[in-house]
């Protein structure tokens, strides 16, 4: 098997809420998760909403820090995270958006610089480019912040439900692009609640439940445990 | 580096950044001078000198206190350091000050007062009074991030600091110089606002010592706070997250 880059080791993250909470305002998000993450693998992360998917998502980004258990990363990798447009300054325009999302993500200014265009054409946002992010449809922000990502070069891709952006035709070009990357020795781990682009896009999945890990392994197998789950509540 | 994009930001808004400080001296200007008729025949002056370099500290202060729960989208994205907030509004500030000088300056000289050497004491006083603006906002900062509360506390700050750092009175002019020396040595915003009237209006050099004094207590808060903040990031990060 392929090098490790990044490990969860027992991890659990839990912090004190309000204190109008009934369990003495301690809320645990992930409990006792561990996993390893190989190079150039594509694993899937489904569970659904609040299980605590984004939360693991920014435990391997080092945003957060686990209350106990550690995080392992291969020490000459970067990972970022990437989600849709939270970060837009709504005044500055596309493509300042653009170089200020290329640059915090590690990229020198003239190297960021040198993204813009490519980030211009894909987006197809043409003209409005250059107008302020505050004019933009949810649709156009979401393009922005999807091609900005897959344009800016980075060795962990954390994808947080990014692929249902957009039109049908954006769509189909940013999972097609998307898997371009995949193809190649890009390093992703996939977040979703949507199986269908878990099953197109990912080796290996997990299932999270409620801040456990519930199942790991193949796609097939563990999104077949999962669409269980999913029918055993609707029948409920 | 993304300082510079705020900056662009600032530029939309420019006449109201200038235009807001004036205004404040204006409604100062009507309580204090014409409503409650102050002795001072430079009360105009005297009160800008005061009152400009007071909004800077402020405002720049409040809003770089709320800066990082302002900013969750982005720290929920990225592991960065979480002082780049603050600084970020700070160096906003810098820019609006700017020509916010430029315009006392201005008057000054309008005015009549003499642009002499002294005036070159304005650097040492600009920069320690930015030491303390960046010392006071990494403090506001954090702990407005890990209690939301103390935003309203240093509002309420701020406005106990107008009254006691001699903005519209005079601190020499107390009657006691006793009392005079306590106001100068405690509150280090007192004798800020105090040196620039010193050296813009009377040309005379401030205290050096104490303006040391208080460049190097901002120099060890800041140098510690940056500590803080770059050990507590990931918590800081969980707070704003949150709560």
């Amino acid at each position: 098997m392929s090098e490790m880059v990044l490990e969860l080791d027992d991890v659990s993250l839990s912090y004190s809420s309000k204190k109008t909470t009934f369990d003495g305002g301690v809320h645990k998000v992930l409990d006792s998760v561990s996993f390893k993450l190989y190079e150039g693998e594509t694993l899937g992360v489904v569970g659904r909403n609040g299980c605590g998917k984004t939360t693991i998502l920014r435990l391997m980004a080092g945003i957060l820090a686990p209350s106990r258990g550690q995080v392992r990363m291969h020490p000459h990798k970067n990972a970022a995270l990437l989600t849709l447009g939270l970060g837009f300054k709504p005044e500055l325009s596309g493509r300042d958006n653009a170089l200020l999302a290329a640059m915090y993500q590690g990229a020198s200014r003239p190297v960021a610089e040198s993204f813009l265009e490519g980030i211009k054409e894909f987006s197809e946002l043409g003209d409005s480019f250059e107008e302020p992010v505050k004019t933009y449809s949810s649709g156009m922000k979401s393009r922005l912040g999807f091609t900005t990502a897959l344009k800016t070069h980075i060795d962990i891709l954390l994808i947080d439900e990014i692929l249902s952006v957009g039109d049908a035709h954006f769509r189909a070009k940013a999972e097609a692009a998307m898997k371009d990357r995949i193809g190649g020795d890009q390093t992703v781990v996939f977040v979703s609640h949507s199986d269908g682009q878990v099953q197109e896009l990912c080796d290996r999945a997990i299932w999270i439940h409620e801040g456990r890990i519930n199942a790991e392994g193949a796609t097939a197998d563990v999104l077949k445990a999962y669409r269980k789950h999913i029918k055993s509540i609707k029948n409920r | 580096m993304g300082l510079r994009a705020d900056a662009s930001k600032f530029f939309l808004g420019y006449i109201w950044w200038v235009l807001e400080p004036l205004l404040y001296v204006g409604v100062f200007y009507v309580v204090f001078n014409i409503v409650l008729e102050s002795k001072r025949s430079d009360f105009l002056v005297f009160l800008m000198c005061g009152k400009l370099a007071f909004i800077w500290f402020s405002k720049t202060v409040m809003q770089a206190s709320n800066s990082i729960i302002e900013n969750k989208g982005l720290i929920g994205k990225l592991n960065i350091p979480k002082t780049l907030f603050p600084m970020s509004v700070i160096q906003q500030g810098v820019y609006k000050q700017l020509v916010v000088f430029l315009l006392l300056f201005a008057v000054l000289i309008v005015g009549g007062y003499p642009v002499s050497l002294t005036w070159l004491w304005l650097i040492p006083v600009l920069v320690v009074n930015y030491l303390m603006i960046v010392a006071c906002a990494f403090i506001g900062s954090c702990l407005v991030c890990l209690v939301r509360d103390f935003s309203l506390f240093i509002s309420l700050g701020m406005i106990f600091m107008m009254f006691t750092s001699g903005i519209f009175w005079d601190v020499r002019d107390l009657g006691d110089p006793y009392k005079t020396e306590m106001v100068l040595a405690l509150n280090p915003l007192a004798f800020l606002l105090d040196a620039y009237r010193q050296v813009l209006m009377e040309q005379t050099a401030p205290d050096l010592v104490h303006l040391l004094e208080i460049g190097v207590v901002s120099c060890v808060i800041i140098f510690v706070m940056v500590r803080i903040m770059r050990k507590t990031s990931q918590y800081l990060a969980l707070r704003a997250l949150t709560a």
